[in-house]
């Protein structure tokens, strides 16, 4: 039997069952056996909040990903090495016959290439970051970095997808809306999932929305995309010459109508569609006073950037992020494009680095000064990293770097991880992990562990299996949490 | 009496189906809860049968002083009573197994023997009413049933109490509170780890693979292929080999799908092993600074550390009072599943009651997380808060709390974090709460309190961690750039709207050419009226501010149409956008996009376009080619460009000619604007050419090859 005939039984309600089934006290027993809630008066738990298996660490995530994969050789992986034998051939002890991309497997030469940027160390914890990082270099101590991420995936849409829903394949729900399914929505006036995109001025890759769906999960557990002009949510308001009592009235005759047709069919995605109309209507009170950020004082302007008041910007988007998470949504997912440095390396990551470093530094202060940085997670970083030899022509002053799934860096903050801390390692050309791996399924596995749940018992039934999304790999990174 | 028999005999038998159903479809169920409550009645109910059927047993030793027909009746009712009995004991064990988590083989054979007793017992019911019936196969099936009873109640009894519950008292040896001084570190640390991952299998009742882990003889005698574990020698180990065999390895260990080993307990163990898998040796025996002694006391920190979690005495609010907290503007929830203790947040200020803060008093008990974040709480109402005497964490930011109220919260001596930032809370009126034990955190940021005042408090209350202004950068950042509000072609009689998103900001432009300053250049003040296409430059200028760079930007204003406009030769084939009609048909291109309807390319024709004024042809006085500038794509501006008037195509002379300024290096792509002055002329046809590029400049990467010239639009003013 296909899944929606099994769920529609499920979704059949007491009086529906009653109705149609008579075949006596033997019936009902054993009808109830199979729809629990049959006989029972609630509507099951708490609605639309799912709870923690265990106390959680963190209750929301920010999640700043660098589209397009930022080299970690950069950014915060310091190998002086590279420097050192910058033009030599990459050793074949190193690269151990691993599979390129297409787009250098055939390159008659891979020289070495050394970081052009100067690092420095910052922070009681002496972490190493780039000179285009001056702002994040300073909250360094607030910062865990994880420099032994590696993937499976090499090419860009793949690893997009793995990273965001735990399979390179699309169709699976993303991280964003198994936490929403997990854990539901803390505000019900907003989204529980939001998705911000932002350009890069750099080489770019696109993103798009199956990275923020909800797969086969209920559709409301899907990603809110935020508009990047000025009005951030579409259609919020009234039509003119129309009001919110007219609103509520059309609403309430609409809801009147799809009763009925739910009471006929009994298709759950109905009541979804109900509840999103009234967490719609919420949303015309709650949203307008989010977006409103010209009311923000003027030294929070100044510690993001001018550009956080310039919609659709990486800076405004910080921001954004931050006054949604503050408002109580889950999960927040910024997307920043344009990292995908395969040839001028020197002026593109310059660019890159300019439009995310302050902003995002900012962000970790602004949470931490209002109290929320412990019980909100960030997470900074891209789909896999990027190769320690040159792309095409090589010359000193520019250069440019492949993928290279085996090992990169990403960093996290905030919510139940250790603070000023390095995990895992790379050896000397930055090539191949040689401390604590973290596979792309322990992150996800991770980052639900310390929003409270176990990675393995959030399930859903689908196509006769039980999904999760670590599928069937997946450890907690312990050496991590605080 | 014969009604109820069958009525029963027939109930029974459906049970028994029930039950067989269960045996084998068990894991197709979900259970509500209220079988969850009959199922949790198992363990009372099972007595029944077990009572009854000793109590038949005891009737057929005596059944002798009994008078025939009598007996039979009796043994009937207590069959059948036995029957029922035992059916709906292994009923609600189902129900019980379904939500509860047990060992899987141990429940396996109670389940199986629950039934078998089940079944034999009306096996053995409808066999007696039967008149004809062997006397032999109805006492051994009897015998059968008390053999079964005995398994079933055995099994049961381990999973309940767990393996020899009965005997214990007998054979286990004492377990005392472990000691850091005198316990082995293998006690202490390594035995924790092999009692969480590997002795559910590898004990004596187990012993898969012959080994059996929880003897410390038979751990190092080994299992069926010899040694598991070879003292200073971790790597050659059979047991660290198996750990680090691949996942699907069959021979990996622990098995695929049991918990596995991390990687900190695998170091441990293999440092253990190493140092010579000693069993006896206490902590206080190791050098400080040896490896396994900092491992093992990582381990048993954080052991100790994950037992940490806060357990609360109180009691949980009912479902139906935690579902009345929830409102739209209000979130109600217990912290995890199962915990009593509550966190409440508000949300939406608009729709903040006071009201709704005073209904939480239903559940002040559990309440340990507030947020209160922006909401128009005052002073005042602190009174209400002070009655959650658990609360632990408190969030008051940016809400109106002034600092007076604030000495009614010294009551909660459980609350560790409270947040005051976006307050007018004073340091006198903080003061007053700071001695509350268990305060471990205050939030202070954008409150009146000084930089120096919070040295003097942490100073005070060394304890607490106070956070402040984190963010203190003196330099001068620029703004950004203004925004031009007007998209594409600007209509006649529109105006150009200049916008910035940060308040009190100047806005400054030019529309010659020339780079605005931020003293003299015309201030924006009102949208600017635009007659032709113009070259808009505008800066946002602020105090505290550097000013931003400069916007540049070609604003295109709609001219005089033609009635017809003709392609005099083709443009080239990969570009041929929309025909002759691309030129007036007010869709802007993108200079990176070039192969779209917007555009029309040439390389080896020329430009040349005819363009017909109906009857009553305008004024004109100047043409603006709109063209594309990408470099770096080989598309130039044009060399040369001519201008012909006339009454007709035939009848023509050139009004304009011009070569065009060429660029001397690479620039970044842009849209331009190619404005040619003309004499005031009404001609009715007028020919527009323009010569792409002949030869590239050499300082070009396709030097001496043809440039490319791109057009978009023209306009007539």
């Amino acid at each position: 039997m296909s899944k929606e005939f099994i769920d529609h039984r499920f979704h059949i309600t007491r009086r529906h069952f009653l109705g149609k089934v008579s075949l006596g006290l033997g019936s009902v027993a054993l009808g109830s056996l199979l729809i629990p809630d049959l006989l029972s008066k609630s509507e099951g738990p708490i609605q639309g909040l799912g709870l923690p298996h265990f106390a959680p660490k963190a209750k929301r995530v920010i999640y700043l990903f660098q589209n397009g994969a930022p080299s970690q050789l950069e950014s915060f992986d310091y190998k002086p090495m590279l420097n050192k034998m910058t033009g030599q051939e990459l050793p074949a002890s190193i690269r151990m016959g691993q599979r390129l991309t297409g787009m250098t497997a055939n390159q008659a030469k891979f020289p070495l290439v050394g970081s052009n940027f100067k690092f420095n160390q910052y922070g009681k914890s002496g972490a190493w970051v780039s000179e285009i990082f001056p702002n994040i270099a300073k909250v360094t101590d607030d910062i865990c970095f994880i420099k032994s991420m590696h993937t499976e995936a090499i090419n860009h849409d793949p690893a997009l997808t793995f990273m965001q829903t735990g399979a390179q394949q699309g169709n699976r729900p993303s991280m964003g809306a198994w936490l929403s399914y997990g854990l539901g929505s803390e505000n019900k006036n907003l989204p529980a999932y939001c998705v911000l995109l932002s350009r890069g001025r750099g080489n770019g890759q696109g993103v798009y929305s199956k990275l923020w769906t909800n797969g086969f999960l209920d559709s409301v557990h899907q990603g809110v995309q935020f508009s990047s002009s000025e009005e951030r949510v579409l259609y919020l308001k009234d039509p003119e010459g129309r009001d919110r009592a007219d609103r509520r009235k059309m609403l309430d005759n609409l809801a009147q109508l799809n009763d009925l047709n739910y009471k006929e069919f009994g298709d759950p995605e109905i009541q979804t569609r109900v509840q999103q109309y009234e967490m719609a209507y919420r949303m015309q009170t709650a949203v307008p006073e989010l977006t409103d950020l010209t009311k923000e004082p003027d030294n929070i302007i100044k510690m993001y950037g001018a550009d956080c008041l310039v919609p659709g910007t990486y800076a405004a988007n910080c921001l954004l992020a931050r006054k949604l998470s503050e408002a109580g949504v889950r999960f927040v997912q910024l997307y920043h494009q344009g990292w995908d440095q395969h040839g001028n390396m020197t002026g593109e990551m310059t660019l890159q680095a300019e439009d995310v470093d302050r902003s995002t530094a900012a962000l970790i202060m602004d949470l931490k000064q209002r109290g929320l940085l412990d019980e909100t997670l960030v997470i900074w970083g891209g789909e896999f990293g990027r190769t320690n030899y040159c792309q095409g022509s090589f010359s000193k002053d520019n250069y440019g770097r492949d993928h290279h799934p085996r090992a990169y860096t990403i960093w996290m903050a905030g919510g139940g991880v250790k603070s000023g801390i390095t995990y895992g390692e790379t050896d000397e050309f930055g090539y191949n992990i040689v401390k604590d791996p973290v596979h792309v399924n322990d992150f996800h596995a991770t980052i639900l562990h310390l929003m409270g749940l176990n990675h393995e018992q959030l399930t859903y039934k689908h196509l006769g299996r039980r999904y999760k999304l670590t599928d069937v790999a997946g450890k907690v990174v312990e050496g991590i949490l605080s | 009496m014969q009604r109820a028999t069958r009525i029963s005999i027939n109930l029974i038998f459906f049970i028994q189906v029930l039950l067989l159903f269960l045996l084998f479809f068990e894991h197709r169920i979900q259970l509500p809860a209220w079988l969850q409550v009959a199922g949790r009645m198992h363990p009372m109910v099972l007595h029944v049968p077990i009572g009854i059927l000793i109590l038949l047993f005891v009737f057929m030793l005596f059944r002798n002083t009994f008078q025939k027909k009598q007996f039979r009746k009796i043994m009937l009712l207590c069959l059948m009573l036995a029957s029922l009995s035992a059916a709906v004991t292994a009923l609600f064990g189902f129900f019980l197994s379904i939500g509860g988590d047990y060992g899987v083989e141990a429940l396996q054979q109670h389940k199986i023997s629950g039934v078998v007793l089940s079944v034999i017992t009306f096996f053995i019911l409808v066999w007696y009413q039967n008149v004809k019936k062997s006397e032999i196969v109805f006492y051994s099936a009897f015998v059968f049933s008390i053999l079964v009873l005995v398994l079933a109640g055995h099994t049961g009894s381990v999973l309940t109490h767990g393996e020899n519950f009965v005997l214990a008292p007998v054979t286990n040896k004492e377990v005392g509170e472990l000691d850091v001084n005198t316990a082995s570190l293998y006690r202490l640390a390594v035995m924790p780890v092999l009692e969480k991952k590997c002795f559910s299998c590898h004990n004596e009742s187990k012993a898969k693979g012959k080994l059996i882990m929880t003897s410390i003889e038979k751990f190092k005698r080994g299992g069926e292929n010899g040694k598991v574990l070879l003292e200073g020698n971790s790597d050659s180990s059979r047991m660290i080999k198996y750990i680090h065999l691949p996942l699907d390895d069959d021979d990996h260990m622990p098995p695929d799908g049991k918990p596995q080993l991390n990687t900190f307990e695998i170091s441990l163990l293999q440092a253990w092993i190493q140092s010579g898998a000693n069993f006896e040796k206490k902590m206080s025996d190791f050098a400080d600074d040896d490896t396994l002694k900092k491992m093992a006391t990582t381990a048993i920190g954080s052991m100790i550390a994950k037992e940490e979690v806060k357990q609360y005495t109180f009691k949980a609010a009912s479902e139906d009072v935690i579902k009345k907290m929830n409102t739209p503007f209000r979130t109600a929830f217990p912290i995890y599943q199962n915990s009593p203790a509550l966190q409440v947040d508000f949300f939406v200020k608009e729709s903040f009651q006071i009201g709704s803060l005073e209904e939480l008093k239903e559940v002040k008990d559990q309440l340990v997380v507030l947020n209160l974040s922006k909401m128009p709480v005052t002073d005042v109402d602190l009174t209400i808060i002070s009655q959650f005497k658990n609360l632990e964490k408190l969030n008051l930011n940016f809400t109106s709390v002034k600092g007076e109220g604030l000495t009614n919260l010294k009551s909660l001596s459980q609350l560790q974090s409270l947040s005051l930032s976006g307050t007018a809370v004073s340091k006198e009126a903080l003061n007053s709460i700071l001695s509350i034990p268990a305060l471990a955190e205050v939030f202070i940021w954008n409150t009146p309190i000084k930089e120096n005042e919070k040295a003097e408090l942490e100073k005070s209350f060394p304890k607490i961690v106070f956070i402040h202004t984190l963010f203190n950068d003196p330099s001068k950042l620029a703004l950004s750039k203004p925004i031009l509000l007007n998209e594409g072609i600007i209509k006649k009689g529109e105006l150009l709207q200049l916008k910035h998103t940060m308040p009190g900001v100047a806005i400054r432009y030019t529309l010659d050419g020339n780079n605005p300053d931020s003293v003299s250049s015309s201030l924006y003040e009102k949208p600017i009226v635009v007659n032709e296409t113009v070259k808009l430059k505008a800066l946002a200028c602020k105090d505290g501010w550097y000013c931003s760079g400069l916007l540049e930007i070609t604003c295109y204003v709609e001219g005089y149409k033609p009635t017809q406009v003709t392609l005099l030769k083709p443009a080239d084939k990969q570009y041929p956008g929309e025909g002759a009609i691309t030129l007036t048909n007010r869709l802007k291109g993108f200079t990176d996009v070039l192969n779209e309807p917007s555009w029309l390319g040439f390389r080896e024709n020329a430009f040349e376009a005819g363009f017909t004024f109906g009857s009553n042809p305008p004024l004109i006085k100047k043409i603006v080619l709109s063209y594309a500038d990408n470099l770096g794509g080989y598309i130039f501006p044009p060399a040369e460009v001519e201008v012909w008037g006339g009454a007709n195509a035939k009848e023509i002379k050139l009004i304009k000619s011009l070569k065009v300024n060429q660029p001397k290096s690479y620039r970044s792509q842009s849209m331009e604007a190619l404005a040619i002055s003309l004499e005031a002329s009404t001609y009715t046809y007028y020919k527009v050419v323009a010569k792409p590029v002949n030869k590239l400049p050499l300082w070009h990467g396709g030097k001496g090859q043809k440039g490319w010239f791109f057009i978009d639009e023209i306009f007539f003013y």
